[in-house]
């Protein structure tokens, strides 16, 4: 503690440390409980659907609450289930991966965070509120309109996720920063593993589409909460302007999900084949690709709007080109077992069954890109088949994939492979029972979002099994979360490497690392770097640099206000027409909204007048953990 | 930001060098330029045609300001940022473009 610079250390701990935390591993399980708490959620109320739907004139709840059901299912299991969870896994191991001690905007990553969460719960408030939006997770105009959705559901749908939009948005140019700024020596872009190169992709494809969505929300919030008209075509609107900004967003947005999930199994396969992972270029460019091809496509989801022939076979040619970059991916991954060691663990497991789940859900979107047979299977449950093929057979089980191979690093602790196995096939198999069936339900003519059917449609047994199904994936995700409880009461000694064929940084450190991540920075001489000096019989990396000082950022509360204040703005403004005037002419509602972005901007003027230049590790300190771990 | 504090220096070093008076009349030339805009329609003596096409030269001028000075496309090492906003130029400009074509011609 000698030197001249030292700040005073900031250090909390307890809940304290958890609503201050600026360190990404910390943040990075944040997202992962709230993200998996909002799964839970999404997960029930798609259990409450397939129970609505197990028989013929169900009266299990209402068409109503149907509705609501499948806009919230749908909403919560994309922007707050989905997003959170993958943002958990690029937190937690994105920074390791490329040799650096955080991301670049650490204040930011945390903002991100606390607006995701605050924007989540206001939109699952809407339940205890009078109704959650139901016009659909797409939310089309006019139905989403003032005059088709009265009350405040989807105004809900639109404040929440403007507000949980900001935290993505910001979160994903923190990342296109780190990766960019933030690699160690020697790291060079070609040398990156590929999930960090997914999330550099990822990222950037928020960059580019978040701001359509925040555009569409924002007029369709001037639509609903002051009298504007973009989208009702009876006061000189335009409906089908909504369905290109949310898709110009939303297309863009499937493979914002399902990139890091190629990352995911690209790193599962290629550490449990013991093999580099095959054709690593082409990959790198195929994601690149694909990720241009991303916003190309849009329109493919409105062949039925009449947009004519032309804008068809066009949007229906890019959307087939995307067939090709993703078969790269396919065969790399195959060639990349071809001959090598193969151990099923658990988390190999998962990425071992994504690749020919994916395949079908990639077959089933080759059929739909072609428009004339689109027409046919348009609002079928061929479409519902398809999309939970690609994103449940895709990202959720690339998902569990990457928190089963992480989850030592993250908490130090390896999940228990019985459990884990049985999470998989359970899962996997009801997963198969719930959707596959669902493609022939969609050709026979079974529409989607409807809440009931009649018998003698041929629709029973189907729906039956597909309930079956379900009920299995809720088995499967309970034995997951028993799977943590049981492993949270065992001792934390998870070693720096336990698979043992770990090829990247992020097995060069402890499990859990320390708050510094490295205590000295390693220099990176080749792709897999870490496995190249196991090759080469080295224990660890080269250190880059003597150890010293480490400076670190301070804890800061500002984020955990900033979005309450967003939160609290969402709820005065919505209820402005409701709850009556303050005093004459202004009403209570607005002084709310007013009041929330006044915390808003009070915690930015904080944050901008206040210097906090952070703090200091010592070496004495990075020594004694380094003596400890040893 | 938790790197050694050496980068943290010479991030400043750097920015000392290079001072806040490029800046300044950067900023100056934006603000004249937003005047001058001001100024030919609230005159009122302009032909019309011909303020459409000052405005829109003003406009590419001001684009070209705020892109080399504010976002630092005339500097080195800033080949990311380059490149990040052309893709979003692209990007932006062609759904923009189609999507207007569709839901209005």
């Amino acid at each position: 503690m000698a030197h001249a610079h030292t700040h005073k250390v900031k250090r909390y701990s307890g809940i304290k440390d958890w609503l201050t935390t600026v360190d990404h591993k910390k943040i990075g399980i944040l997202y992962l409980i709230a993200g998996g708490f909002f799964f839970l959620v999404g997960g029930l109320e798609a259990l409450l659907i397939r129970i609505q739907l197990w028989k013929p004139m169900n009266d299990f709840v209402s068409a109503d609450t149907f509705n609501e059901l499948l806009t919230m299912h749908g909403t919560t299991m994309i922007f707050l289930a989905a997003m959170p969870m993958l943002f958990a896994l690029m937190n937690a191991v994105v920074p390791l991966q490329i040799g650096a001690r955080d991301v670049a905007f650490p204040f930011v990553n945390s903002l991100g965070f606390w607006t995701f969460l605050f924007g989540g719960i206001l939109l699952n408030v809407s339940w205890f509120a009078g109704g959650a939006p139901d016009a659909g997770w797409t939310a089309y105009a006019p139905l989403a309109g003032t005059t088709y959705s009265g009350d405040h559901g989807v105004d809900y749908y639109v404040l929440g996720l403007q507000i949980a939009g900001i935290g993505t948005l910001i979160g994903g140019i923190n990342f296109l920063v780190t990766i960019i700024n933030m690699r160690a020596p020697g790291m060079t872009f070609m040398r990156m593993p590929l999930f960090t190169w997914t999330a550099f992709i990822t990222s950037a494809l928020i960059l580019f589409a978040f701001p359509a969505l925040a555009v569409g929300l924002a007029a369709l919030m001037f639509d609903r909460l002051f009298d504007g008209n973009f989208f009702d075509p009876s006061g000189g609107g335009n409906a089908v302007l909504w369905e290109h900004i949310f898709w110009i967003f939303g297309h863009p947005e499937v493979y914002i999900l399902i990139l890091p999930a190629f990352g995911v199994i690209s790193e599962v396969i290629s550490t449990f084949s013991r093999k580099r992972l095959f054709g690593y270029s082409s990959m790198v460019f195929a994601t690149i690709l694909i990720g241009f091809l991303g916003f190309m496509v849009w329109a493919h989801h409105m062949f039925t709007t009449g947009l004519g022939p032309v804008a068809n076979a066009l949007f229906s040619i890019a959307t087939m080109l995307i067939a090709v970059p993703t078969g790269i991916k396919i065969f790399n991954w195959l060639f990349t077992m071809w001959g090598g060691s193969i151990k099923f663990t658990t988390a190999n497991l998962f990425a071992v069954g994504f690749i020919p789940t994916f395949v079908m859900g990639g077959v089933t979107g080759v059929m739909l890109a072609a428009a004339p047979a689109d027409f046919q299977y348009h609002d079928s449950y061929f479409v519902v088949a398809h999309f939970h093929y690609v994103i449940v057979g895709g990202l959720i089980l690339g998902i569990f994939a990457g928190l089963h191979y992480w989850w030592p690093k993250m908490f130090g602790r390896v999940l228990n492979e019985t459990l884990g196995k049985l999470t998989f096939w359970t899962f996997f198999i009801g997963f198969h029972l719930t959707f596959f069936i669902q493609h022939f339900l969609g050709l026979l003519g079974m529409p989607r979002r409807i809440w009931t059917y009649l018998d003698g449609l041929g629709f029973n047994e189907m729906n039956m099994i597909s309930t079956i199904g379900a009920v299995l994936m809720g088995f499967g995700t309970i034995f997951f979360l028993l799977n943590i409880v049981t492993t949270s009461f065992k001792p934390k000694n998870a070693s720096g490497d336990p698979w043992e064929d770990g090829r990247t940084l992020e097995w060069t450190i402890p499990s859990p690392p320390p708050e510094y991540n490295f205590a000295q920075t390693p220099l990176v001489r080749g792709y897999d770097a870490y496995w190249k000096e196991k090759m080469e019989g080295h224990s660890g990396m080269t250190p880059a640099e003597p150890i010293g000082p480490i400076h670190m950022p301070s804890p800061s509360i500002l984020p955990f206000f900033m979005g309450l204040g967003l939160f609290i703005a969402g709820i005065g403004f919505m209820y402005a027409q409701d709850w009556g005037n303050l005093f004459d002419g202004f009403k209570l509602g607005y002084a709310i909204g007013i009041a929330g972005l006044l915390i808003l901007f009070l915690c930015m003027f904080l944050r901008s007048v206040y210097d906090d230049h952070g703090f200091h590790i010592e070496e004495e300190e990075i020594l004694r953990d380094k003596g400890g771990k040893a | 930001m938790a790197s050694n504090h050496t980068a943290t220096e010479e991030n400043a070093k750097r920015h000392k060098v290079e001072g806040p008076k490029k800046h300044i009349i950067a900023f100056i030339f934006s603000i004249l330029l937003t005047f001058i805009a001001f100024a030919t329609v609230i005159s009122g003596e302009i032909n019309k045609d011909f303020i459409y096409i000052i405005l829109i030269g003003l406009a590419i001028l001001q684009v070209f300001v705020q892109m080399a000075f504010w976002m630092h496309m005339k500097d080195r090492g800033h080949t990311f940022a380059i490149i990040g906003i052309l893709t979003g130029v692209f990007i932006a400009s062609t759904c923009v473009i189609m999507a207007e074509y569709w839901a209005w011609w």
